[in-house]
């Protein structure tokens, strides 16, 4: 596209997506320490995410400002309009990652001396590693503007809430075998829902790059599959 | 319960998107080429203006959008060397055609011009001047009129104790909506505005805008604008015009946040000049 006769308003624009991007590392840092965290159940990994999260904080509202202030400054239309609405939305949904990142950091330090077995901690796993993928796909989607794998991203997110469903089930049957399970069990439930959130918000991320694309909303409703809240499991007899 | 996965994704039903709003075609453009003597400045022009509504037209100088505002009140026949082709439907009826009268398009579509050009004679007569050159009215006819379209320019508080005062004695922002008045007065159905706002300050534009969206109640609207902003604002339709062409007519809303054409979109983004 060929620039602004004012050079400053692309530097202004250049600045705010180069800050977006900047906060997606950090924020996809968090996550896949977070998770890292969770399965070795290292503390200090787990400390750091906490700590780390700060800085996403403040990128988000660097950037929130800075667009306020390009709004105002420029009264951008058109592309340049949803560039920054989209900066905007997209830096929302990353500091909402973190703090969901932060979140399962701080179950880390809950779940200390907690018996742990590795198979419990095993489907976690797997889903962050999709969730993973997702947000490094919509992140890179973001940076270069690619609709098409944004919306790749967005038809995906129904295999996280299938595994999200299926792991569910699996705590609550751990749960009901050994009382002894359920404290781990509630927080890896959490833990998992983060990550299941986490998902949510790559596909909200994904839906912004489309709009920041096409100028169009995406009206239709996301595949979901997410049936844990219909979900219950009967006491064996 | 079926949790199926929907994979199919119509960007096209993405969004019921703003239509048209609805309203008669006051002013049907036909295949309009216009001419300063040589210089083709508008070029195979079709256009629909809707009735009641505020169209804008934006673009860059020299683009032909006052060009095309000049050829629907017919100034351009004051000039020799000026010829339009094609048809203006106004109401059905051709413009350019022999059927009208010049004074009579003149006094249904009335103008406004970028500078404030009020007659240099009292506010009360730089209303009337106008009025009596169409109709023959009482005393207290005239003072009702006079009062009516100060009224509807939104500047009768302002001006009712010195109707009998020099009009060049007010603030610009004053006398562009006394101007406003004076077209309103001899009650046309369309009203052209050219770049109205250009000279004056933030609140009297403003105040201007405000008028606009008071007015388009009554009147068709067609303002020339260099000012996005004002057009994103006032207008319901814009249309963007670029070396003598059309080259994108939508609903306002659309324009401004997603338009077609990659020339609209460099132009409105300020991606050239």
């Amino acid at each position: 596209m060929t620039e602004h006769i004012v050079s400053s308003f692309d530097a202004d624009l250049k600045d705010l997506g180069r800050k977006v991007v900047e906060m997606g590392g950090q924020a996809e840092r968090l996550v896949a320490d977070s998770v890292e965290a969770l399965i070795k159940r290292d503390v200090d990994m787990a400390q750091r995410v906490i700590v780390l999260d700060g800085p996403v904080d403040l990128l988000q509202r660097e950037i929130e400002e800075k667009a306020i202030l390009t709004i105002a400054r420029r009264q951008p239309l058109a592309n340049d309009l949803r560039e920054i609405v989209a900066a905007m939305r997209v830096a929302n949904d990353l500091e909402r990652i973190g703090d969901l990142a932060k979140n399962t950091g701080k179950r880390v330090l809950a779940l200390t001396g907690e018996f742990h077995p590795q198979k419990l901690v095993r489907g976690v796993e797997h889903m962050s590693n999709l969730v993973l993928e997702q947000l490094k796909e919509v992140l890179d989607a973001y940076a270069s503007r690619d609709d098409e794998s944004a919306i790749a991203v967005w038809k995906r997110d129904g295999d996280v809430d299938v595994l999200y469903t299926s792991l569910f089930r699996e705590l609550l049957t751990y749960m009901m075998e050994d009382p002894r399970n359920i404290s781990l069990c509630t927080h890896l439930l959490f833990c998992a829902k983060n990550i299941e959130r986490i998902g949510d918000h790559a596909t909200n991320i994904a839906e912004t790059i489309h709009y920041l694309v096409s100028g169009q909303v995406l009206s239709e409703e996301r595949p979901k599959q997410d049936t844990s809240s219909l979900t219950s499991v009967a006491f064996p007899a | 319960m079926n949790f199926a996965p929907d994979t199919s994704l119509d960007i096209a039903s993405a969004v019921n998107r703003a239509t048209v709003p609805a309203g008669a075609t006051k002013l049907k453009v036909e295949k309009l080429n216009f001419y300063y003597g040589e210089n083709h400045a508008l070029k195979n022009i079709n256009f629909d203006i809707p009735e009641k509504r505020v169209t804008a037209m934006i673009g860059p100088s020299g683009c032909g959008k006052s060009t095309l505002l000049r050829v629907f009140n017919r100034m351009f026949q004051l000039y020799p060397g000026q010829r339009a082709e094609g048809k203006i439907l106004f109401d059905g009826t051709d413009l350019l055609g022999k059927e009208l009268d010049s004074t009579v398009v003149r006094s249904r579509i009335g103008m406004v011009f970028q500078k404030p050009t009020p007659f240099p004679m009292s506010i009360y007569d730089n209303i009337a001047f106008g009025v009596k050159l169409h109709e023959s009215l009482s005393k207290a006819q005239m003072d009702e009129r006079v009062e009516w379209c100060l009224r509807k320019a939104a500047i009768w508080e302002e001006t009712k104790d010195r109707l009998h005062t020099s009009a060049l004695g007010m603030s610009g922002g004053q006398q562009q909506r006394l101007c406003i008045a004076r077209t309103i007065a001899v009650r046309p159905e369309v009203i052209l505005l050219d770049e109205p706002t250009s000279a004056l300050d933030p609140i009297s534009t403003s105040k201007i805008e405000d008028l606009i969206d008071e007015l388009k109640q009554e009147f068709t609207i067609v303002i020339v604008t260099h000012n996005m902003q004002q057009a994103a604002r006032c207008a319901d339709i814009t249309a963007f015009f670029y070396l003598g062409e059309l080259i994108e007519v939508g609903v306002s809303a659309d324009i401004f946040t997603n338009p077609r054409e990659p020339r609209t979109r460099d132009y409105i983004t300020g991606r050239f000049g």
